[in-house]
């Protein structure tokens, strides 16, 4: 059976603080531009059910990217990266996206990102308000310590299968079968970058003390998290949520860390309600 | 009223190489791993994926790589057909819950794609606390 899919690939070079990325980036849809990071280890593929979701992409132009070190994203091309460790940075981070989205000529995008991809949604935020036109931070919090680990690149064990199984109970049972195998599978592609990944989710990422700078008039912030996440619960996104100036908080029932890859169908309810939110707002 | 150990050893032991996921990859996987659930505690023994031995009354002596220890009350929750959030995995509990993950956790991490999936299996065996 022949069926080709609407979602189409390209690759764009960009500087950001002196590297060159070939950036490999996803797209489907027109109108509002929406564009979305997957989660530290992983890759775009986590969005391919909001990739082909025909409703959604009526009226947004989605945008999935692989981040440089992650799918078919390469390290840069003009640096010896072999030789340093890798640590995702805060700055580097936001620099990067900001970089992707002047390339592409984004005009008021909506950033969303899940996990590493949240929390760096709400440095969007804080930082570059007057550049995005709203922020969706899925399953993030103001801080979240705790899983820069040195488990996850351990020469002593298969790092693919620490990685994909240590995040495995950060799904939902819920969740069908075939897409938290799919989320394990991306897992086992990224181990390498993981660990530096999550430099900036558990260490470099903290505003427990800029929250009350952030303004959600300005730029929306919807905060959404699954039941199931136990790194950042949803207490932890509520309590983030509140201490942000017309911040919103979604509760998702019955899903875990990785909802648009775990359960689109699902995911799909919620973010539907966020996007509602945004053009009641903002237009 | 918990299920008898033996008959819980029995079940575990069936459900776990019968079980495809972990025998698809079961070469190698091969470690030693207590469970203890507060009043009762069990040393289960792998040999390339399939349960050797299931030591139902460890003595004192009685070695393993690592131990998973909990209270009774959160090894019932592991057991749910649909456990609640934060019972529904070993990072989660860990993380969240009063699970104490100990001993060598390099073996665990070694082993860690069918750990996961077999610890799963309580979900059918039921826990005998």
């Amino acid at each position: 059976m022949i069926k080709h899919s609407p979602v189409t690939g390209r690759y764009v070079t960009i500087e950001v603080d002196g590297n060159e990325y070939k950036v490999f980036y996803l797209h489907n849809g027109t109108g509002q531009p929406l564009i979305c990071q997957h989660t530290a280890g992983a890759h775009n593929h986590q969005w391919r059910g909001l990739l082909e979701d025909e409703e959604i992409t009526r009226d947004y132009n989605v945008i999935a990217y692989d981040l440089p070190r992650h799918g078919k994203s390469d390290p840069p091309h003009n640096k010896e990266w072999w030789k340093d460790e890798y640590r995702l940075t805060a700055d580097h981070y936001v620099n990067f996206i900001v970089t992707l989205c002047d390339a592409l000529e984004l005009k008021d995008p909506i950033f969303m990102g899940s996990s590493f991809g949240g929390n760096v949604a709400l440095q969007l935020a804080l930082r570059r308000p007057d550049r995005f036109k709203a922020v969706i931070p899925v399953e993030a919090a103001d801080y979240a310590p705790g899983f820069f680990l040195d488990w996850w690149r351990h020469p002593h064990a298969n790092a693919a299968q620490v990685c994909a199984s240590g995040v495995w109970d950060l799904m939902a049972p819920q969740s069908p079968d075939l897409d938290r195998w799919l989320t394990w599978h991306y897992y086992t592609q990224g181990s390498e970058a993981f660990k530096g990944d999550l430099y900036f989710y558990s260490v470099d990422h903290d505003l427990r003390d800029e929250l009350v700078n952030i303004d959600g008039r300005r730029c929306p912030v919807i905060m959404m998290t699954g039941t199931y996440d136990y790194l950042t619960p949803p207490e932890a996104t509520e309590n983030t949520a509140r201490q942000i100036k017309g911040g919103v908080y979604i509760e998702m029932e019955d899903i875990g860390h990785f909802p648009m890859s775990e359960n689109h169908e699902l995911f799909r309810v919620y973010l539907k309600e966020a996007l509602r939110i945004i053009r009641e707002r903002k237009g | 009223m918990s299920i008898d150990v033996n008959s819980w050893a029995a079940k575990y032991k069936q459900l776990t190489n019968a079980d495809e996921t972990i025998q698809c990859m079961g070469k190698y996987y091969t470690c030693t791993f207590m469970f203890d659930m507060g009043a009762r505690k069990v040393i289960v023994e792998m040999h390339d994926g399939k349960v050797k031995a299931i030591n139902t009354d460890p003595a004192p002596m009685d070695s393993y790589d690592f131990a998973l220890r909990a209270s009774p009350e959160t090894w019932r929750e592991f057991a749910q057909p649909m456990p609640k959030p934060m019972y529904h995995g070993i990072f989660s509990a860990s993380f969240q819950r009063d699970l104490r993950l100990e001993g060598n956790l390099l073996v665990l991490m070694q082993n860690l794609r069918n750990f996961t999936v077999q610890f799963e299996l309580l979900r059918q065996s039921g826990v005998p606390v």
